[in-house]
């Protein structure tokens, strides 16, 4: 079965690029060009993955998550953008995106990140490891000492990442199963989220959604 | 177009109160200094108005209010407004003095504290302002009729509205000219970087690329290039100092593509400022990258820069072909220099792991204290 896909990016020439890219491995069902043309346009069609950029023009990608992810819990976003601000990015991966690639990203890697996305997995590229180590370490993630401190083995699998290892050479070096590596993925992921849900429970509530 | 600021022909020295140089609270030897005279000229000049029925205590107080001390934090607005309201009274105080009726002293102060409302840029007070002066002008008018005569209150008021007319426009568009002249040098200014910066990068890449449009491998290392300087030109990073590990392996990983025409994902987490021996460690990865981006035969080589609590460490990893590092001629400068040599000068690690899947080139040293 061929994933469903919408894409949000302001750029008419980058979404062309994406969908050639994307060509036959995916099913495009929508596009949108803002925060605004996104939240209904995703409502409706309730795709498996949606592609959204980190920059739109009346808001960031994060808007678009925290607006359609209380309703349509089994939507999966994948963050993919030039920005090179570690901020925007933690903020989408913080709303709830499975993951972030960059724009110069292969068209077969971006159709292996789109399945993988669907399948709830997370999508952890170079710079995304290096940014979450980051907001670990200093603390842009205001970190809950119980829950949000990352395990070595957690760091390890990170490092690797952004070393530019995959997940299956990760396995192998670590002497672990690719499972066992997607889990420890998955965990990180948690607690980059779980770390700003009072924040996102609160940005939410001020603006009805919940 | 001509980058000399604008000034206004006349503008009055900055006056302020001299705390503790003079006798009571330096009101009048800030004034002197201020405006370059003799001190004991201004206090004469106090003195001999605080016979005009007491204007010049009058002045002396509201001064005091109203002046900012040399040193020391401006008054309130407040104060300023009590300072400037005693000095208004010296005034009309001291033109009584000198023989000036009511009819003259009432209308002058409606007109002044009109202009001086005016000032304000909002809409609200220049309609304020411009309609006490107004009220003020009919109020001369009218007590001069009663008093003096038709003819010379219409010649006093024509007088009045004709500098009004006259010297309004003309200070407004004074005012105007200065603001707009501001506005445009500075956007002249902007817009010639931008100009300058385009020049330079953006459009030297576009000529490039259509030069070397049969080479694909060198058109994307150019686009990557310009898109890394154009980035970090929008969006600095505000971690990286110009003078650390992170900027310069930035720059180190730019030169490597540019030379090679392979892209360098370089990932990396915190900084530290350059010294000798991290500057090693830049040009030890340096060459590690260019190794890779020269003798691998992958399109891409990636770089991690690990900054931790006690140790940097660098990884460059390509996923070429491999080599055996026994293999390589002892003549070999690259990695037995440039790589290992360094590192072990500047007390670091180097270590090289090769097989049919790719090369990794880790760089270790240990961060001092």
């Amino acid at each position: 079965m061929k994933r469903r896909v919408v894409l949000v990016d302001d750029h008419d020439l980058f979404r062309a690029g994406v969908r050639s890219e994307l060509g036959d491995a995916v099913e495009i069902v929508g596009e949108a060009g803002s925060v605004a043309e996104a939240v209904p346009l995703i409502r409706e069609l309730d795709p498996d993955v949606v592609l959204l950029d980190v920059h739109l023009p009346d808001g960031g990608g994060h808007a678009v998550i925290a607006q359609v992810a209380p309703e349509r819990p089994g939507v999966r976003f994948l963050a993919l953008s030039v920005s090179d601000a570690a901020e925007d990015v933690i903020d989408v991966i913080r709303a709830g995106a499975r993951g972030y690639v960059t724009k110069s990203i292969s068209g077969a890697d971006l159709i292996d990140a789109v399945k993988r996305t669907a399948d709830g997995d997370a999508v952890f590229s170079p710079r995304l490891a290096g940014f979450v180590l980051d907001a670990f370490r200093t603390g842009v993630a205001p970190v809950d000492p119980e829950l949000d401190v990352l395990t070595t083995r957690e760091r390890e699998v990170l490092q690797l990442i952004a070393r530019g290892y995959r997940y299956k050479e990760i396995a192998a070096r670590l002497h672990l199963s690719v499972k066992t590596v997607e889990t420890h993925v998955s965990a990180v992921l948690r607690k980059l989220q779980l770390s700003n849900r009072h924040e996102l429970t609160r940005w939410a509530a001020e603006r009805r959604l919940i | 177009m001509s980058s000399t600021p604008y000034r206004l022909p006349l503008a009055l020295p900055r006056l302020r109160r001299a705390e503790g140089e003079g006798a009571l609270a330096g009101v009048c030897a800030g004034i002197a200094k201020s405006l370059r005279v003799d001190p004991t000229l201004v206090r004469l000049t106090f003195a001999m108005l605080a016979f005009a029925g007491g204007a010049g205590i009058a002045a002396y107080g509201g001064a005091w209010l109203a002046l900012a001390p040399e040193s020391g934090p401006t008054p309130s607005p407040r104060r300023r407004l009590l300072g400037f309201v005693a000095l208004a009274i010296a005034v009309a105080i001291a033109l009584r003095g000198f023989g000036f009726s009511d009819s003259l002293i009432w209308p002058a102060a409606l007109c002044g504290a009109g202009i001086l409302l005016a000032r304000g840029h909002s809409g609200a007070r220049l309609v304020v302002g411009l309609s006490l002066a107004a009220v003020g002008v009919i109020v001369f008018v009218d007590q001069n009729a009663t008093s003096n005569g038709r003819d010379a209150a219409f010649e006093s008021s024509a007088v009045a509205i004709a500098l009004l007319l006259v010297l309004g426009p003309w200070a407004w568009r004074l005012a105007a000219e200065r603001d707009s002249e501001r506005t445009a040098r500075i956007r002249s200014q902007e817009r010639s970087e931008m100009a300058a910066r385009v020049h330079d990068s953006v459009l030297q890449t576009l000529a490039l690329v259509q030069r070397e449009a049969g080479d694909p491998r060198r058109v994307a290392a150019l686009a990557r290039r310009q898109e890394r300087e154009l980035r970090s030109w929008l969006y600095p990073d505000p971690r990286a100092d110009d003078a650390g590990l992170a900027s310069a392996m930035d720059t180190a990983a730019a030169e490597v593509e540019e030379l090679h025409g392979v892209p360098v994902e370089l990932v990396r987490t915190g900084d530290v400022p350059l010294d000798d021996r991290v500057e090693a460690l830049v040009l030890a990865a340096r060459e590690a990258m260019a190794n890779a981006a020269k003798h691998s035969g992958a399109d891409e080589v990636s770089a991690f820069v690990d900054v931790g609590d006690d140790e940097i460490a660098i990884y460059v990893r390509d996923r070429g072909r491999g080599f055996d590092p026994e293999a390589v001629p002892a003549g070999a400068h690259g990695i037995a220099e440039s790589i290992r040599g360094r590192m072990s000068r500047a007390g670091g690690t180097a270590t090289l792991t090769s097989s049919a899947d790719g090369t990794e080139v880790e760089l270790r040293l240990r961060r001092q204290s």
